[in-house]
């Protein structure tokens, strides 16, 4: 069953949708696509949750703080309220079935988001999908992509171009991308915001944390869960079947690790 | 669930389905489940008095535009449905079957899908569903892109249909425009140097004169199904605001030199009982989501609905507080398993 709830943050309400199961093999939290990238690539983040619920794997996903259907005002949102979002929904989920294992995975700046929470101790296992060093690097590739858009929208004069407005960004000054209103801070605070070392090394992160990690970097095929030059292009109905198949199966044998190892 | 799907409720905890101002819903008949956010119209907001409620009151209806989730670009649709519900007016945005959060198995061939107006039946079945469970007198659909081609569809199709909101829509088939690998990169190439832009102007007189040639009439590849749909609303007498954003090569609502001049077209089709408005908006994109497009476009709706429909009000006996509904709707996180 597939049920839209508000969750309750400070000053906020979060949307979540729980893709709940009966006799839950495990439990997975999925930390989407940042802004932009969730309105280009909902649909096959969707079927994925809905992919992982038909196996018996109980699903929470749900927009960040000022995103989407959630409220608040993401001028005003910064990475720490988004990583308060994802410990306070863990901390839900902890409470629902305590005995079933819990995933992290996060997309992107997701992967950041749910690096650092299990970095913190939280979750079973995590599963990364193209996670940048820092949340940096992903705004740089979405401001190159919604550029590259626009210089195909707009006549010459009126182009700017990534590097005005990442020049603007360190004057001071807000810039719009794809509706979405970037302030100097959130600009700012993405340099530091990064995933934890050890996680940039699949062998490192069992080493260090004791508990499975998974790490991929998504090519061009997997689009639009992969960034990729212009959105629209049919890429939001594509089937990603073989990219939900293989990370199932690898879930399943985190699960398995878990059960087998950690009781 | 409750009539109108909000779940079981239980108290004392922080997963609701209903906040202040919105309240999550889903229309489940005819088998077919759609997700959609309700915005509550705010009491004593302008064109009604404080503590007063409007009876039947107009629903303004958001349909998604293409593939994009109900929030549409930017949040944009969101923004619009808070502030039209702060005028007064009941906001809904709906993920139509296979989008957004609402399930079904999604066509492949969407965009052909759409223009044949397949989304048509199932958005007028579901108005009336939401206009019945609503208590609405009836609904303004607001569509964008391809978005704007279902709302035509579906207008057509519905009685409950009142008015009609079309952001950029297109009125041909653009399925047929495919172009291979080799023409998308010319085209970008002449979008971006000074030689391609002085050949393309050349392609685009060349395509004038041919356009000339043929008089008044649309194109092979005009969507005529569409164009039929579209004479049967405007000959209801709807009212209907067009937005046009700001096209490559183009300046107000006249086309890029070479393309058919629907806009024109379309309000000739109209003339006879037409209430048609077409506003064009500087300083946007195709997706109106940027400050300027999403303010100007709130700012024209508003007035517009005031105009056209304006508020009869009276006092109802029944007084429910908003605190009071979200307090109704809190479903506690532990006893969520009893309460679903």
């Amino acid at each position: 069953m597939e049920q839209a709830y508000y969750f309750e943050v400070p000053g906020a309400h979060l949307y979540t949708v729980l893709h709940s199961v009966t006799d839950p093999v495990a439990r997975v939290l999925l930390v989407g696509p940042f802004a932009s990238e969730r309105q280009n690539s909902y649909g096959p983040w969707v079927r994925w949750a809905r992919y992982l619920a038909e196996r018996h794997i109980e699903v929470l996903r749900y927009d960040y703080r000022g995103i989407g259907e959630s409220t608040g005002d993401f001028a005003e949102m910064s990475f720490a309220d988004w990583h308060e979002d994802v410990l306070l929904l863990t901390e839900w989920m902890s409470r629902r079935f305590p005995a079933v294992p819990l995933l992290l995975h996060g997309l992107e700046i997701g992967a950041i988001l749910a690096g650092k929470a299990f970095h913190a101790g939280i979750g079973d296992a995590l599963l990364l999908w193209s996670p940048p060093t820092n949340a940096n690097a992903a705004l740089r590739t979405t401001l190159l992509r919604w550029m590259g858009l626009l210089q195909l929208l707009r006549y010459s004069e009126e182009r700017k171009t990534a590097s005005d407005c990442i020049r603007e960004l360190e004057q001071g000054l807000s810039i719009e991308v794809e509706g979405y209103q970037w302030s100097p801070k959130l600009w700012r605070d993405s340099f530091n915001f990064e995933l934890p070392p050890a996680m940039n090394n699949e062998e490192a992160s069992m080493q260090k944390y004791r508990r499975p990690v998974k790490s991929i970097i998504l090519a061009a095929n997997a689009a639009p869960l992969a960034k990729k030059g212009i959105v629209g292009g049919g890429d939001e109905i594509r089937d990603l079947s073989w990219l939900y198949s293989d990370n199932f199966e690898w879930m399943n044998g985190a699960v398995a690790s878990f059960v087998g190892g950690g009781q | 669930m409750d009539e109108r799907g909000r779940g079981k409720f239980c108290r004392g905890g922080a997963v609701i389905g209903a906040i202040e101002s919105r309240e999550l819903f889903t229309l489940d008949g005819q088998n077919v489940r759609l997700q959609g956010t309700y915005h509550r119209p705010r009491n004593g907001a302008a064109g009604s008095s404080a503590g007063t409620r409007v009876h039947n009151p107009i629903g303004v209806l958001f349909l998604n535009s293409l593939f994009l989730p109900r929030t549409a670009t930017g949040d944009s649709a969101v923004y619009w449905a808070e502030s039209f519900a702060a005028r007064g007016y009941p906001a809904f945005r709906m993920d139509l079957p296979g989008l957004g959060d609402s399930d079904a198995p999604l066509n492949t061939a969407l965009l052909d899908f759409i223009n044949a107006g397949g989304y048509g039946s199932i958005a007028s079945a579901k108005i009336k569903e939401l206009v019945d469970r609503f208590g609405l007198s009836g609904v303004v659909i607001v569509g964008h892109c391809a978005g704007a081609v279902t709302a035509i569809f579906a207008a057509a199709a519905s009685k409950e249909c009142k008015g009609v909101i079309l952001l950029d829509p297109y009125f041909y088939l653009p399925q047929q425009m495919k172009k291979s690998k080799a023409w998308k990169r010319l085209v970008r190439w002449a979008a971006t140097s000074i030689v391609g832009g002085a050949l393309s102007k050349i392609y685009d007189w060349l395509k004038n004169i041919r356009l000339a040639l043929g008089g008044s009439r649309p194109p092979g590849n005009a969507n005529f199904a569409l164009l039929r749909r579209w004479s049967e609303v405007a000959n209801k007498g709807l009212p209907t605001l067009l937005f046009k954003a700001p096209g490559r090569k183009s300046t107000g609502t006249k086309p890029r030199v070479g393309e058919f001049d629907y806009i024109k077209h379309i309000q000739t089709i109209a003339a006879r009982k037409s209430q048609v408005t077409v506003q064009v908006i500087d300083n946007t994109d195709h997706s109106f989501a940027n400050g300027a497009g999403r303010t100007a476009v709130r700012e024209h709706v508003e007035r517009w609905l005031r105009d056209c429909f304006p508020f009869s009000e009276s006092i109802e006996s029944e007084t429910i507080t908003e605190a009071s509904l979200v307090e109704s709707n809190k479903i506690d996180y532990e006893n969520q398993a009893q309460c679903l």
